[in-house]
């Protein structure tokens, strides 16, 4: 039991994703200052910007609506993502244990940060935490049938295997899935699933800072805004991960290979980076069709191809 | 307790389905006699009967699998129970939904009008009973017939829109008995015996899949699959809430779901074409319906639509034949009724304190009714599939059947990425739905007309609250005790394909629920302050506000969704309807013949006389 308690709170889980996911942060808006011509923040910010909230600033419970659900749903997402990192991170360092990533299991995991936004959204009873619950509710239908159908893809290769551990290491004894045809659709669709699922440009509508100003967060304050801003810094580490997991055959841990595992995450940050700062908002409706339509035909099409072993 | 168990599943005479049988509908009978004013003593009589056959059922389950043939002269093998460890299993759960829905109607139906509420529901839980017993299809059949009169007569028949739905009900129910009876008359044909335990047949020719399809049309009917569905929405809209947790959302369920595992897993063996039919299906249900469910207004409606959907998944992993898909679907099976009797009685909670039926009308009403919040929250969370709530377990293990499944040959298997993605895009969005309906009745801004309402009183939110124990309990120890116990003997030993351990999850969900609190309580909890709504320094209005209802007004906004969604309104997808339309287009022409002219009758009657003279000769 201490063991698994381990792997929760400390490494790979909590405090582990929490650190890296808060320096990836730091990465993510240094790389946003310098491609707007700023200085940027320095190293430690992400971690000042946490302890302030959670030590410093005050809490101010909503009037309206029920404040223990409106406590209680950061609590959640930071569970949700914890869970899920360590379902991802645990065979990406290839430590065998009872724990084996179950992709399904990983899948709906993810859910749990959204939806506990947006529960948290409605529980302030403030019109527009509302609207921002709305859009995030529909931008996840919108990308969760995309990207279930990214990991339908990986399970056609990896044939109808669906652990993390063997789909990793299937891609080390043979080729990374990317190297196909089908696996760079599905990285495609991937990248813009993960950045709907970080809620970053073009997909913040939910929070919308100028004209929601924050939208679902926007009754949050002290520690419980701490505990979502420890979220996204989570989120920020695995979902990139997960993508290395699936398609790019994971890490070796082994020597100068070290490198190499570090560059592949911070390159899919950078990607996603790059593309929040070089895009504008799109509206909900605009995102809805961009899914339904277009990622889905593209993952669609990498599900045929994969089946023919393209 | 146990004691009284034991010594009742020692005993060879009571121990068996038929005293289980004959109690209950004997005392449904004899509450006929007994006025309606005595409503509480009714309540509290049928309570003490459900308990009764409830001990006698927890006896069948552990004395084990039985026969029964009755040596009563000539009819005895017409009269022939079986239990095996299916229907022992589903037994057990018709009289645990029955005893809570019971507990729960003492209170709830007092202000109700209708007719001997109680000796309905005793006579429904016995025919259940005989229904699940039954191994000759000729029993089963009378007893299946008995539950449609019974689902009848439990809605309140007295305004113009629920004696339309009394009556939609009826005919449906009557019309799919009609064909089930075609289908029992072919097998019978065919394999010259009526006892579901010796019967065995392939889909290979016309007749037998004639008599499969209307056997299933039965199944499909009663559990509410697409396009027979339509009656259950209705119900849910118009019929007591307790009805509605008792019928379409329990019983129906279970007895559906029991015989279509009977018809697909014991007296049919499906082919290629058939599976891929029971998949086709599965997912237009899922998918319909909760599409369908997203933008009611309606809360029971809502769950209705629900009911619905939720019917597609277990006849998704029933159909796909393995020993780990028919496992999964018996135990979505039993989940569904728990989560789903659950909000019908969480709904019946709100309409008995509010008296509204719209989520417009409502909000806010957690911190006035917590108990209720707390389980339909829960309720709510399962039916979505949040880990590591029931809902979730029971989902996960069909997902892992079906991607076992395409690893086969075969055009099913082949296309089994349409099911799963339909399946999971099905659970995102009752996700969806469920969001509006926790938001719009439990969270967002209280009314000022709710001002003073009060949690239900204890005997109604018992019920509540022990379902949703169930829920978290079946969830927790899913993989562990559930599965291995109640459903790896009906089913068969089988191996997870999957990785999940519910009961570890659980506890790291505990620990981290202990920890945010322990955070909130350390981070100085003094500097709590509360304040109404920030929203950008304007003033607030009563209009002013963004109601969960309208949440995914923007689907509507394509032209595709739209159409679909007007013509659904029309009821231009209702089975129901068009063949209404097309018997009134069928008399319509036979009208015509009705001139009134005397002599244009008598021509008529004598040629047909001279028609049939004939054929005679």
């Amino acid at each position: 039991m201490a063991v698994y308690l381990f792997y929760f709170l400390v490494f790979p889980g909590l405090l582990f994703a929490a650190v890296t996911g808060g320096f990836l942060s730091w990465f993510d808006r240094k790389i946003t200052a310098r491609v707007q011509f700023r200085k940027g923040p320095p190293l430690l910010q992400p971690f000042y910007d946490f302890f302030k909230l959670l030590l410093v600033k005050e809490t101010i419970l909503p009037k309206q609506g029920s404040p223990v659900v409106f406590l209680m749903a950061p609590v959640f997402a930071v569970f949700g993502a914890t869970m899920a990192g360590v379902f991802i991170l645990l065979p990406l360092f290839n430590i065998t244990t009872g724990f084996r990533g179950d992709l399904l299991v990983i899948f709906y995991l993810l859910t749990i940060p959204s939806f506990s936004y947006v529960l948290g959204a409605v529980a302030s009873g403030n019109p527009l935490a509302s609207v921002g619950a709305s859009r995030e509710m529909k931008l996840i239908l919108s990308y969760e049938l995309t990207f279930f159908l990214v990991i339908a893809g990986i399970i056609v290769k990896a044939s109808q295997n669906f652990d993390l551990y063997s789909i990793i290491q299937l891609q080390k004894d043979g080729a990374p899935f990317l190297g196909s045809i089908s696996g760079i659709l599905l990285f495609i669709a991937g990248i813009f699933c993960i950045q709907a699922k970080l809620g970053l440009v073009p997909f913040d509508m939910a929070e919308a800072e100028t004209e929601l100003s924050e939208g679902s967060f926007i009754e949050y304050s002290g520690p419980p805004y701490a505990l979502i801003k420890l979220t996204k810094y989570i989120m920020l580490l695995i979902l990139p991960c997960f993508l290395v997991a699936l398609l790019m055959k994971g890490f070796n841990l082994r020597g100068i290979n070290i490198l190499w595992a570090f560059l592949k995450v911070a390159g899919v940050v950078l990607l996603l980076t790059l593309i929040r700062n070089t895009n504008p908002r799109i509206k909900i409706r605009q995102a809805i069709s961009f899914f339904m339509i277009w990622m889905n035909l593209i993952a669609i099409a990498a599900i045929v191809l994969a089946f023919f072993g393209l | 307790m146990k004691e009284f168990i034991d010594l009742i599943s020692n005993n060879a005479l009571m121990a068996n389905p038929e005293s289980a049988i004959i109690i209950t509908i004997i005392a449904g009978i004899i509450l006929f006699i007994i006025p309606d004013k005595a409503s509480l003593a009714k309540g509290i009589l049928a309570l003490a009967v459900a308990v009764i056959a409830g001990v006698l059922t927890a006896g069948i389950y552990t004395s084990g699998p039985q026969k029964f043939v009755p040596e009563v002269w000539e009819i005895g093998r017409y009269l022939s129970l079986r239990i095996d460890n299916l229907s022992r299993l589903v037994l057990m759960f018709i009289s645990l939904f029955s005893i809570l829905i019971l507990l729960y109607s003492i209170v709830y139906m007092k202000g109700k009008k209708i007719r001997n509420y109680y000796s309905w529901i005793l006579v429904t839980m016995g025919c259940s009973y005989g229904a699940v017993a039954a191994d000759n299809l000729l029993l089963f059949l009378a007893f299946w017939g008995i539950l449609g009169i019974t689902l009848y007569k439990l809605i309140q028949g007295g305004d113009e829109d629920s004696s339309a739905t009394a009556k939609k009900t009826l005919i449906m129910i009557g019309a799919s008995d009609s064909i089930m009876i075609i289908g029992i008359a072919i097998v019978w044909k065919i394999t010259d015996t009526l006892n579901m335990s010796e019967i065995s047949l392939s889909t290979g020719n016309a007749l037998t899949v004639t008599a499969f399809l209307a056997l299933l049309v039965g199944s499909f009917t009663k559990a509410g699959a697409f396009p027979f569905h339509t009656w259950v929405p209705d119900y849910a809209k118009d019929a007591p809430a307790s009805s509605s947790a008792f019928l379409p959302a329990s019983l129906d369920k279970l007895l559906g779901i029991y015989f279509l595992a009977r018809i697909i897993n014991g007296m049919f063996i499906p082919g290629e074409w058939m599976t891929l039919i029971l998949l086709l299906i599965a997912v237009i249900t899922i998918i319909t319906a909760v599409m369908m469910a997203l933008f009611q207004h309606n809360y029971k409606q809502l769950l209705g639509y629900h009911a619905v959907s939720q019917v597609g998944y277990m006849i998704l992993g029933l159909s796909l034949g393995s020993v780990i898909g028919i496992a999964a679907g018996l135990f979505h099976m039993v989940n569904n009724a728990i989560y789903k009797s659950g909000l019908f009685l969480s709904a019946g909670s709100i309409e008995y304190r509010t008296g509204k039926n719209d989520i417009d009308d409502l909000g806010g009403l957690s911190k006035a009714m917590p108990v209720t919040f707390i389980a339909a929250l829960i309720f709510a969370m399962s039916i979505s599939g949040i880990p590591p709530l029931n809902g979730f377990a029971s989902k996960w293990m069909i997902y892992q059947a079906i991607i076992d499944f395409g690893g086969e040959t075969g055009i099913p298997n082949k296309l089994w990425v349409i099911w799963l993605g339909l399946a999971v895009f099905g659970s995102a969005l009752t996700l969806a739905s469920f969001i509006k309906f926790i938001g719009g009745v439990f969270l967002s801004r209280r009314r000022a007309e709710l001002a003073d309402v009060k949690e239900v009183p204890w005997s109604m939110w018992i019920p509540v609250a022990l379902l949703a124990l169930l829920c978290i309990i079946l969830g927790v120890f899913a993989t562990n005790e559930v599965v291995p116990r109640l459903f790896m003997p009906v089913t068969g030993e089988f191996e997870f394909s999957g990785y999940w351990n519910s009961g570890l999850v659980s506890i790291l969900v505990l620990v981290s629920i202990v920890a945010g609190i322990i955070i909130y309580l350390v981070s100085d909890i003094k500097k709590f302050r509360t304040s109404d709504s920030f929203i950008g320094g304007e003033k607030f209005h009563d209009l002013a506000g963004y109601p969960t209802p309208e949440f995914y007004r923007t689907f509507m906004e394509f032209r595709f969704l739209s159409v679909l969604y007007r013509r659904a309104k029309e009821k231009w997808f209702d089975i129901y309807e068009l063949s209404k339309e097309a018997v009134l287009w069928c008399s319509h022409g036979l009208s015509i013949a009705h001139t009134g002219v005397l002599s244009g009758y008598i021509i008529w009657i004598f040629a047909g006389l001279i028609i049939m003279l004939l054929i005679m000769i």
